[in-house]
């Protein structure tokens, strides 16, 4: 209990002195994961909606498949993407193992599913009405398209929410593919929020587990915050 | 301009439209009633382009609007629909309404000028910065009026728009359809389950009924005259009896229903099978006085088996040898004495009776 | 720094729905759009890519010196903490430049297999049995072989509370442990593993494995390093530290470039180099004097006969 409450302690002081280690490490998690998450909606965003508005055969099927993508293991992420850029893999001379762009890659990956699928499941939500509104109001195709995103854009928002607490909360992937690095600078480095806890919990520094805990935790509300203020406006 | 040529249409095994045959004149409101299901939506899906007939043509201006592809958004160009249910863009008012210019690719400071004047004509001048997701159904669909109109379309298709709201709102888009319709020469299409509400604002009914047009014509014609003893029903004539046809002159006839004679105008010669309609406002109750005659009406002696009260009025069923009834007031009721078990008489012209073939 | 005031803008941003999208793009340029591109170095600073035992990296052995190196061979060096075994298939994958770990049979395969060349000898210490104060199997004071013997023993027998955790994870700690094994005369795979609860294995890095016999109050084999690193927040005590078997020797490698032609050679040689240098052994030498009383490690380069290799490898830089 008193380890608990000191961690606390020193964790609080951490943050309100704005230590350089812990903003710098949560700083790369921000930029890595946002990277991911952006990446990722570039990409889950046409698709969903390719799938969503496409009529083919095994339509179905495919949605199922994404949605059972959704738990896809992190480390299972990591070790493919691993085995994919690992110098002797099929991308080794990307050199990309070790890299923030390595980690941004997993990240990207691992919510793609989970951000396809919201994507297809907020376009589904969008009223049959406003559709036939739409059509009725002698909208072309694409302005069909972009007319019913718009009219999904706070659950894609949402979908692009739960993208990003995926990404900055995994840690899986980003120690197998990203190696916990600090390095002097900046850019090089690759450890995270996640991938430190991991390392100072096993170093027995408690009090900076939790002080990135918190951090990591901040983040997360502020994100989700800022998307609910955004929706319900 | 719009013409219906053996129209069909089913979704799956269902068979929602059998063969609508018809025509929409320009500049006429024509209004679609019948039946919840008879196909009412489906038809003016079909007109907007929003489905595809399975067979028949829909024409506009003689266009077979479905045959062409190419030209389906100029078609649909042309139209303005507004949908059961009110549905907005979650955006603003202003914005709802600009949305169809916007596709159009009219010019930002046309778009204001065309939109203010729009929210203006349904009465929501002011409204538009608010969120559209905030307003009433009532006002929604308001918005929705606007937002088909600001395209100035030849053609406006109302699915039914008052169906989900409050009388006041009723009227309020009755009021502005009348006005769109006399104002801008739009010719509507308005598709209603209400028969009072298709004959307020209609120069013309179509009657559809399983999923075809059993009657089509003014609402007088539909309401005094109906085609079928269905549309009979549907525009609630109450009293409906079978018979034939036993005696014909002058365009009058003696109709046997079941040993009671009915002079009615009929069209039909001798030995026709016919329903005689006769809409319970056009029978007076009398009491029974021997020796009472009205040339060219009818006198039916019977017998009271209910009195209803219905609102401020009373509804008096008479068993003539067949039921017939008629609304009363409750004061003309009392002094009248009418109770059940009391003897009465039946009387209405036979101008008043409204002979259909039986189908 | 920055997080705070950007969570602060995020909530406060109400405008449009894009605000969010607009923070994150305008923390990617702010914070260092580096961050994500391949080679962000645009000065002609050479990346070193070094996989390490857990050991140098825990007892911030190599916080201390890359500094030093950096500086003087105006590199950055990169560096991934492993178990000997994971560092070992990093190297083996072309994933790294340096290797420097601290199993000399495996070693000695990974240089006969071509994987590795210019092995350098740069450190030495002992391994030491740790364990609670109490010492359960009362091995104070054993030779290691006995105070193996007598932990299985006790442990097998079992109604006591002897634990012992092993690494069992690949690492150079886990080889020596299962050397040690061997040498009192016990099958690893039949005697030991899988021969009731007082064994059981971490899978994790030194520190966490001490951590984890410090809750279970149990035995484990450590190098001398990591555990007096550790000992502040520890429990447990050092046992046995005596014994020809306990000696741990760390070396550093150059990943052959004949295999992965471009590998960074010229700055991994630099790094075998600086660690056999007379500045970095006397490093190596003073390192956690201050703060614990004693060495982590020995400097390897006058002891060359002691720990068994040959002077060229402790001495001699790479041309």
């Amino acid at each position: 209990m008193y380890e608990i409450i000191e961690g606390f302690l020193e964790a609080a002081r951490l943050i309100v002195t704005f230590d350089p280690d812990v903003m710098a490490i949560a700083a790369r998690s921000i930029i890595i994961s946002f990277t991911a998450t952006i990446i990722a909606t570039l990409i889950a965003v046409p698709l969903g909606a390719a799938i969503n508005f496409g009529t083919f055969p095994g339509k179905k099927n495919l949605v199922n498949l994404i949605q059972t993508l959704y738990s896809l293991p992190t480390v299972i992420v990591g070790l493919l993407i691993f085995l994919l850029i690992s110098r002797v893999g099929p991308f080794g001379f990307l050199r990309l193992l070790f890299t923030p762009t390595a980690m941004i890659v997993a990240q990207t990956v691992l919510i793609l599913p989970i951000m396809t699928g919201l994507t297809i499941s907020a376009l589904s939500g969008v009223d049959p009405v406003i559709r036939d509104t739409l059509r009725s109001l002698g909208a072309t195709r694409l302005q069909f398209l972009v007319n019913v995103l718009k009219e999904a854009r706070f659950a894609i928002l949402a979908s692009v929410a739960v993208g990003f607490g995926r990404a900055i909360s995994e840690v899986g992937a980003a120690i197998l593919v990203g190696g916990n690095i600090a390095a002097s600078s900046f850019a090089s480095s690759t450890r995270v929020l996640t991938t430190a806890i991991s390392l100072e919990t096993s170093m027995g520094n408690i009090s900076q587990s939790i002080a990135l805990g918190i951090v990591l935790l901040i983040i997360a509300l502020g994100v989700n915050l800022a998307i609910t203020t955004v929706q319900h406006r | 301009m719009i013409e219906f040529d053996n129209v069909s249409k089913n979704f799956g095994d269902t068979r929602v439209l059998t063969g609508v045959t018809g025509e929409v004149n320009r500049g006429e409101i024509f209004t679609v009633i019948g039946p919840s299901g008879a196909g009412k939506s489906t038809l003016l899906r079909l007109i907007d382009l929003l489905d595809v007939p399975a067979g028949g043509a829909i024409r506009i201006n003689g266009l077979d609007i479905h045959a062409d592809k190419e030209k389906s958004l100029s078609v649909r160009r042309m139209m303005g629909m507004v949908f059961q249910k009110p549905a907005v863009f979650n955006t603003t008012v202003t914005e709802n309404v600009a949305v169809g210019l916007r596709f159009r690719g009219v010019s930002k400071s046309e778009t204001r000028k065309l939109t203010e004047d729009a929210l203006a004509m349904v009465g929501l001048a002011g409204y538009g910065e608010r969120r559209a997701r905030t307003l009433s159904g009532g006002e929604m669909q308001r918005v929705a009026l606007a937002r088909a109109m600001v395209i100035e379309p030849e053609i406006l298709l109302l699915d039914e728009p008052t169906a989900n709201l409050d009388p006041v709102s009723v009227a309020m888009i009755e009021d502005l359809v009348v006005r769109i319709n006399r104002d801008l020469g739009t010719t509507v299409i308005f598709s209603t389950h209400d028969m009072y509400q298709g004959q307020r604002l209609a120069h013309r009914i179509g009657v559809l009924m399983d999923g075809a047009f059993a009657q089509v014509g003014t609402p007088r014609e539909v309401f005094t005259l109906p085609a079928s003893r269905e549309v009979a029903r549907f525009v609630g004539i109450e009293n409906i009896v079978e018979g034939v046809v036993v005696e014909r002159e002058d365009g009058t006839a003696v109709v046997d229903a079941g040993g009671v004679r009915v002079r009615a105008r009929s069209p039909f010669p001798r030995g026709e099978r016919v329903s005689l309609c006769i809409r319970s406002e056009e029978i007076r109750i009398a009491p029974a006085i021997r020796g009472r005659r009205v040339s060219d009406g009818n006198i039916l002696p019977g017998t009271v088996t209910a009195v209803v009260p219905r609102g401020p009025f009373s509804r008096v069923t008479v068993d003539c040898g067949f039921p017939l009834s008629s609304v009363l007031s409750w004061k003309a009721a009392e002094d009248l004495d009418i109770r059940e078990g009391g003897r009465v008489e039946v009387v209405f012209a036979a101008e008043s009776v409204h002979a259909v073939r039986q189908g | 720094m920055h997080v705070l005031r950007y969570i602060c803008l995020i909530t406060m941003y109400r405008r449009t729905i894009f605000a969010v999208a607009a923070v994150m793009v305008a923390l990617l340029l702010i914070c260092g759009c580096t961050g994500t591109t391949t080679d962000p170095t645009p000065v002609e600073k050479q990346q070193l890519r070094i996989a390490t035992t857990t050991s140098l990296y825990d007892t911030k052995l190599l916080d201390h010196l890359t500094p030093i190196f950096e500086e003087k061979y105006n590199a950055e060096v990169l560096i991934v903490s492993a178990g000997t075994g994971k560092a070992i298939e990093y190297g083996q994958r072309g994933d790294v430049d340096v290797l420097m770990v601290h199993d000399r049979a495996r070693e000695d395969a990974f240089l006969a297999d071509g994987y590795g060349i210019n092995r350098r000898v740069f450190a030495y210490n002992y391994f030491v049995l740790v364990g609670p104060e109490s010492d359960p199997a009362g091995v104070a004071g054993m030779q290691p072989e006995a105070a193996f013997t007598a932990i299985r023993e006790t442990g097998v027998a079992g109604g006591s509370d002897v634990v012992f955790v092993s690494r069992g994870d690949a690492s150079g700690t886990h080889s020596k442990e299962k050397a040690i094994w061997k040498a009192a005369g016990f099958n690893y795979s039949t005697d030991v593993q899988g021969s009731g609860d007082w064994y059981q294995e971490a899978g994790t890095g030194m520190g966490a494995t001490l951590e984890m016999a410090n809750e279970k109050e149990a035995y484990t084999l450590s190098d001398i390093g990591t555990y007096l690193a550790y000992k502040g927040d520890l429990d447990l005590v050092t046992l046995v530290d005596e014994g020809d078997i306990l000696l741990n020797v760390y070396c550093a490698m150059q990943i052959n470039p004949a295999k992965y032609p471009d590998i960074n050679t010229t700055v991994a040689k630099d790094w075998v180099n600086f660690m056999i240098s007379d500045d970095v052994q006397k490093e190596i030498d003073s390192f956690g004097v201050d703060q614990y009383g004693q060495p982590l490690f020995y400097a390897a380069q006058d002891d060359w006969e002691k720990i068994g290799v040959t002077e060229a490898e402790v001495k001699d830089p790479i041309a």
